[in-house]
């Protein structure tokens, strides 16, 4: 069947065959392109209940529609194709195809919560933005993100020792997201650090470099916060229906 | 001393209207055509009502009790009235089997009749067993049986309920909106949450119209407590894969075919005019509206009138109405007929 409109089509429903006769009728080549249907035909009901189980999801279930999310969003006004409230829909139903087609852009929300205030029903769509961005890095559908990268290391680093230390994170963090150590705006930085700062925080400063002194009595806390980190894990994993670390 | 009222029609409104004239001192005569009192919430076997939950049997039974038990009321079951002849305050009414009744004033609460599902084909109603209505579902929770599949009588996963089955379609003349089945359905979607938890219902709509306060005990709690998902989606036909049910239409919101297996599919059947309307049109004398029911007058200078003097109009014989509502036009319609019985005793006086 000849088309003319293709555009219209998403190019994986459009399929054209080198040699295909179908009852003695020749259907090769471009001028016999097949559309493939497009019909919905099933809902994954576990979707809503996923996502509804990640920390700010919570909430997914009331959602009615109206659009005051996308219309309030900051994203939004850049970038069309950013719609929570669509997003919001495709999981309540379950049509996950759908969702993962858009699965490169649902992380860059930037939490600005305008959509937070505007929701009539409370729905807390920041949430479910960040809810679903990590149920896409759970089930390996993204890799991590920059910031969840920056944000592990911080962590990591707090949980450890009680405290951060500045060089580590951005050596980490750089490692992390495959950047150069060397960038202008961090020597700049650390040039005038040296030229400027007095000598006492200078030493200060470079002995916890190699040192990295703990807060007093940290091992307490830290054992504490490692068991409740390890359950959310694990309680998230298993409401995913994943089972081990898995992407961690 | 003036003529008892006739009440025609023995359901919330007609109960309504007789409780309420009887207290008041008036006497009144009471004709059903059916062997009981109570209307359809009895007749369809309602399970609980909106907005009281209480269960239709209690509710609208207690309501029977009390006409029944009242000296002032005289029932009369399984009577039609074949013709009526008169003037307001001096009217005779003549049943099917002849008796006659003298009544100064009438009130007309003749109900409406359920829409029959078989005039929406293409929606699967009595071409496959699991394709049932509201009424249907109705029974399922009265009786105590809970809702099961009628074709084997399994628990079904998955329930989708199509709302406007026989209303806000011009395709067969019904271009009312019925006023309650969103309610209703929404009603009905959280009983089946609470009884079968592991059953997921789906609501298909064009719009949601559970008006005032219904929206938040039975629109938001369905969603909110209940999780019952809600489709932006007119079904464009039932068929059936062999196992299960599929349900064909376009998601509106994704712009998207869909054709998904249901379990059971319940039609959210609208109200239509009594099918006896045309018969008592012509019986008493009052013109129907456009789409069918008793016309009423303008409410604001003649609340319950109807086109004929004497005689008044209350609950659904008007249009789609709640069983609430229902209640308080039949008061309203007793107080009317009281004021017009108390003028033409006056007149007659002078």
């Amino acid at each position: 069947m000849p088309i003319h409109e293709k555009s219209l089509i998403r190019p994986e429903n459009l399929v054209t065959h080198d040699d295909l006769v179908i009852d003695g009728v020749d259907v090769s080549g471009h001028w016999s392109t097949f559309i493939k249907g497009r019909s919905v035909t099933d809902y994954n009901e576990a979707m809503q209940d996923e996502i509804a189980a990640l920390p700010g999801g919570e909430n997914i279930h009331r959602c009615w529609q109206c659009g005051s999310c996308t219309n309030a969003c900051t994203v939004n006004a850049v970038n069309n194709d950013f719609n929570p409230r669509y997003w919001i829909y495709l999981i309540r139903l379950g049509m996950e195809e759908e969702l993962l087609r858009d699965k490169d852009i649902i992380w860059q929300c930037v939490s600005c919560n305008k959509c937070t205030y505007a929701c009539p029903r409370d729905v807390m769509p920041e949430g479910v933005m960040k809810a679903t961005a990590h149920w896409l890095e759970l089930k390996g559908h993204t890799p991590k993100s920059p910031s969840t990268i920056f944000d592990e290391e911080f962590t990591r680093q707090i949980i450890k020792t009680g405290k951060i230390e500045e060089t580590r994170v951005i050596t980490r963090f750089f490692r992390g997201t495959g950047q150069p150590l060397r960038q202008n705006w961090l020597e700049a930085l650390i040039v005038n650090l040296v030229k400027r700062f007095p000598v006492f925080y200078l030493m200060r400063l470079g002995l916890s470099v190699v040192f990295r002194p703990k807060t007093r009595g940290w091992n307490k806390a830290r054992h504490a916060i490692n068991e409740y980190v390890h359950e959310v894990e694990e309680a998230n994993r298993k409401a995913l229906g994943l089972g081990g670390e898995g992407a961690k | 001393m003036t003529k008892p009222v006739l009440i025609v029609g023995g359901g919330p409104a007609g109960l309504s209207a007789a409780h309420a004239l009887a207290t008041a001192g008036q006497d009144c005569v009471l004709v059903e055509k059916e062997a009981v009192l109570g209307g359809a919430p009895i007749l369809s076997g309602y399970a609980k009502l909106v907005p009281s939950h209480e269960w239709a049997k209690d509710a609208i039974g207690g309501m029977v009790d009390r006409v029944k038990n009242n000296p002032r009321v005289k029932v009369m079951t399984g009577a039609e009235v074949q013709s009526f002849d008169g003037d307001a305050g001096n009217f005779t009414a003549t049943m099917k089997d002849g008796k006659k009744v003298e009544a100064g004033a009438t009130i007309l609460a003749t109900g409406f009749t359920h829409f029959d599902s078989v005039n929406k084909p293409e929606w699967g109603f009595g071409t496959y067993p699991d394709v049932v209505t509201t009424v249907q579902v109705e029974q399922m929770l009265s009786s105590g049986k809970g809702v099961r599949c009628p074709s084997d009588g399994r628990v079904p996963d998955r329930v989708a309920i199509l709302l406007c089955v026989g209303s806000r379609d011009r395709q067969i003349g019904r271009e009312w909106c019925s006023k309650i089945c969103c309610t209703v359905s929404a009603n009905i979607a959280m009983e089946i949450r609470e009884s079968l938890p592991n059953t997921n219902v789906y609501i298909y709509y064009m719009d949601i119209r559970t008006f005032g306060l219904y929206e938040g005990d039975y629109y938001w709690a369905s969603q909110e407590e209940y999780k019952v998902k809600y489709i932006k989606a007119r079904i464009a036909e039932v068929t059936s894969d062999g196992k299960r049910l599929l349900v064909k239409g376009e998601d509106t919101l994704v712009k998207r075919p869909i054709s998904i297996p249901f379990d059971m599919v319940v039609h959210a059947i609208g109200m239509d005019p009594n099918v006896d309307n045309m018969t008592l049109s012509s019986v008493f004398g009052v013109d129907l509206n456009k789409y069918g029911y008793i016309d009423k007058r303008s409410t604001y200078a003649h609340l319950a009138e109807t086109n004929r003097a004497g005689v008044f109009v209350a609950g659904a014989a008007t249009g789609p109405e709640t069983i609430d509502d229902s209640i308080a036009q039949g008061q309203a319609a007793a107080m009317a007929a009281l004021n017009a019985l108390h003028a033409a005793h006056k007149t007659a006086a002078e």
